[in-house]
């Protein structure tokens, strides 16, 4: 399963832009930095769990989709239980956990963020950058369409992929070592098919009256809503918990 | 009314060939649903983004309903939208109502009527329901819908479809024009379509034809078909031909 | 009689729903195939299980009586084929599948040009320009001709004509039909009608299920029940009256003037 947005209308989905991204991020913090025990983190991860099955997130598709990283989860697992006197299964299992907390935090997120709240949120962050002249709203933008053309593209790889498959291309054997010259009939045309949708996407873009620092008005508006208090307060107490965690 | 003055436009200036249009002069009228055909390189897409607003002519005048096109684009108020042949290409937005919406941000709708139109429109368009489904979760037609309503959402007085029956299965293509054709009359809206399909011909009303940059038929169908001996760029369809032969 | 391919009891499903269900029949040679249908009825699914690139399926894929083993076997191409290539002479475009299959160095370029040469583009003009400066119908000849070149036994191709003027798709569908007397070909299509013979193999795919024509037959449905298959309206206006004749003419003018003329003929001597 593909970790992307899916509709819904839970209290996760209600927060406030804002209050979610920095929650993701505060929680991302959390799981890769803390020093807590493994009881600890275990249960934070089963809480981590716990709210999201209360905001009615589908889990099943966010465990399913934990196997695209098992290889990840392993080799983590074997370098962090090996200590210098043997396997420790304490260790193996915090590093996994860690592993696994980032992945279902940012798992959530995308899946209860649309891109207009992610654009809003990335607006908002990249908002500093003004001050050195770089155009908050069109970056944000840019990443907008670059996720919103990654299943398309990736859809397009694929075709490719199998058609040179069918010429006789050894893209499979290689794998992840094959020569660069043996994936040039894979990336080229890639390529060349990502700047000729560019080219279409910006001219319909200009059609619709898009112009790079022309004044846009938003069709969505963020206000704060009941649930982001006490959100706001959670993000604040785990920061606080992985501070207080690591460094003291 | 769209009138087109004595209107050349060349890519660049070097040579005579670089010509994409030559001194083309014609007026239409949204009362019938205008055809604009000829072969690849003819010059009647160049025409489609001139009426667009998205190039300028370098001489020349192109008038919408008494405005130049490309200085209004982006201003309240929209001359002529334009409907490109790849739905994937055209759709900015990850959701059906941020798509809607990215029109109306651009032209600087405020906060309110964007709720409303985004609504109405959507339900017009059998979409109202769909508000918040990813994009890329629609049906090939679903999609098509969606592009009309984008630009539909827009206002426009002109609406141009550039090539929108080549991508379609045969029903498809019938269903297209079963939904413009009423749409064209019950609206005030004027209805051009660039097409090279043979097919696609019975269903206009008054004839563009392009050759190499130039103009070179503009008037009823039933004139294009009785002085279509004449005219060697053109390809006949054996719809006409067989009727030819039949009567002989 | 030449080797087949045979679809035995074949179910083919996309994310766990069965598109095209319990299909039994076979594919050719000396015939094109045509496989047609509604967006979404699970043309390419299928085609990408014969190539053996969609596993989600049952039944079985026999050729010439075995399990067809697709590796090497087959030539697939989508939409735009062109837009594969990545070398900078026609020449290394289509010598790049012989290449592959380590064919003797003093047997490629030879069997690249004859290749070339039967898709219509002369070898002396053609061979060292580059694809991206050739007209779209010779590109697309081009591509074709690169896909092909190992000549494998079974020639899949998804929507060969798109994008071509009519022209253009009528010369193709001329050359896939000269290439179907030695090649198993398959074409998915929404214009059957640029390729169609009366002796034309199709599979029709439709909710979820596939009928099998010979091309007389698809035409004749189409004459008498437009929401059968929405051939061109002039065709089976012409042909409406004639829809119990013994043969029913290709869709083109010519070949139905000839047509309307013999039956009319005919039907005066008696």
């Amino acid at each position: 399963m593909q970790i992307s947005y899916k509709p819904g209308s839970s209290f996760l989905y209600g927060l406030n832009p804002l209050i979610k991204g920095v929650l993701c991020f505060v929680l991302i913090m959390f799981f890769s930095l803390n020093g807590l025990q493994l009881t600890a983190m275990a249960g934070s991860l089963a809480a981590l769990l716990f709210f999201a099955a209360l905001g009615r997130l589908p889990l099943t598709d966010l465990v399913l989709s934990i196997k695209r990283i098992w290889f990840l989860l392993v080799i983590v697992g074997l370098v962090q239980g090996f200590r210098g006197n043997g396997f420790e299964l304490a260790p193996a299992l915090e590093g996994m956990i860690r592993i696994l907390g980032v992945f279902i935090a940012a798992g959530c997120y995308l899946t209860v963020s649309p891109q207009s709240e992610l654009m809003f949120f990335w607006e908002t962050v990249f908002r500093p950058l003004r001050l050195f002249g770089l155009p908050a709203r069109e970056l944000a933008l840019v990443m907008v369409i670059a996720v919103r053309f990654l299943p398309v593209m990736l859809s397009e790889i694929d075709r490719i992929r199998m058609a040179q498959i069918a010429r006789g291309a050894r893209l499979g054997k290689g794998g992840f070592f094959s020569s660069a010259a043996a994936l040039m009939p894979l990336m080229i045309p890639t390529l060349a098919q990502a700047i000729i949708r560019g080219e279409e996407l910006a001219e319909a873009m200009e059609a619709r009256g898009y112009r790079v620092s022309g004044n846009r008005t938003r069709y969505y508006r963020f206000g704060i809503g009941f649930f982001d208090v006490p959100a706001g307060l959670l993000a604040l107490v785990v920061a606080t918990l992985t501070v207080w965690s690591r460094f003291l | 009314m769209i009138i087109l003055d004595k209107v050349s436009f060349r890519y660049n200036e070097k040579s005579e060939t670089s010509f994409k249009l030559k001194e083309v002069s014609f007026s239409c009228s949204k009362a019938s649903i205008t055809g604009v055909i000829g072969g690849n390189g003819s010059g009647k897409s160049t025409v489609a983004r001139l009426i667009a607003g998205m190039i300028e002519p370098q001489s020349g005048t192109v008038s919408v309903d008494g405005f130049a096109p490309f200085n209004h684009i982006g201003r309240c108020g929209f001359l002529a939208g334009i409907i490109f042949q790849t739905p994937d290409n055209q759709i900015v937005g990850t959701t059906v109502a941020e798509d809607l919406a990215f029109g109306l941000e651009n032209l600087g709708v405020n906060y309110d009527e964007m709720q409303v139109r985004v609504r109405e429109t959507a339900a017009r368009f059998g979409l109202g329901n769909m508000l918040a489904t990813p994009v890329h979760y629609l049906s090939g037609g679903q999609k098509q819908l969606l592009c009309i309503a984008s630009v539909m959402i827009m206002q426009p007085s002109w609406i141009i479809f550039d090539e929108p029956t080549s991508h379609l299965d045969p029903w498809a293509r019938d269903n297209f024009w079963q939904t413009v054709k009423p749409f064209a009359r019950e609206h005030d809206i004027g209805v051009m379509v660039v097409s090279q399909l043979a097919e696609d011909l019975q269903h206009f009303e008054q004839i563009l034809a392009f050759n190499a940059g130039s103009l070179v038929f503009n008037g009823p169908i039933a004139d294009l078909r009785a002085s279509v001996e004449q005219l060697q760029w053109f390809r006949i369809p054996d719809a006409w031909k067989l009727e030819k032969i039949l009567e002989a | 009689m030449s080797p087949q391919l045979e679809l035995k009891n074949l179910t083919v499903s996309y994310g766990g729903k069965p598109v095209a269900q319990k299909l039994n029949g076979s594919f050719g040679c000396g015939r094109i195939n045509l496989l047609v249908g509604r967006a979404g009825s699970g043309k390419s699914s299928l085609l990408l299980t014969i190539a053996g690139f969609h596993t989600e399926f049952s039944g079985q894929i026999l050729y010439d009586g075995a399990v067809f083993q697709p590796a090497g076997n087959f030539s697939l191409t989508f939409q735009d084929p062109e837009s594969l290539f990545f070398n900078t002479s026609v020449g290394d475009e289509v010598e790049y599948s012989l290449r592959m299959r380590e064919l003797a160095e003093n047997e490629i370029t030879p069997r690249a040009q004859q290749w070339l040469q039967r898709w219509g583009l002369e070898p002396e003009k053609f061979y060292s320009r580059h694809p991206f400066e050739l007209s779209g119908g010779e590109k697309r000849r081009v591509a074709l001709a690169a896909c092909t070149v190992a000549m494998p036994p079974v020639i899949l191709l998804d929507e060969p004509l798109a994008g071509l003027d009519a022209n253009g798709q009528k010369a193709l569908a001329e050359m896939l039909n000269q290439l179907a007397h030695e090649h198993i070909v398959i074409v998915v299509t929404h214009e059957p009608e640029v390729f169609l013979h009366p002796d034309s193999n199709i599979l029709f795919l439709r909710e979820g299920q596939g009928s099998w024509f010979s091309g007389d037959d698809f035409l004749r449905q189409a004459v008498c029940n437009r929401e059968f298959y929405p051939l061109p309206r002039w065709y089976c206006q012409a042909l409406g009256p004639f829809s119990t004749a013994s043969s029913l003419p290709p869709v083109n003018a010519e070949a139905v003037a000839s047509f309307i003329a013999r039956e009319k003929s005919h039907a005066d001597k008696l």
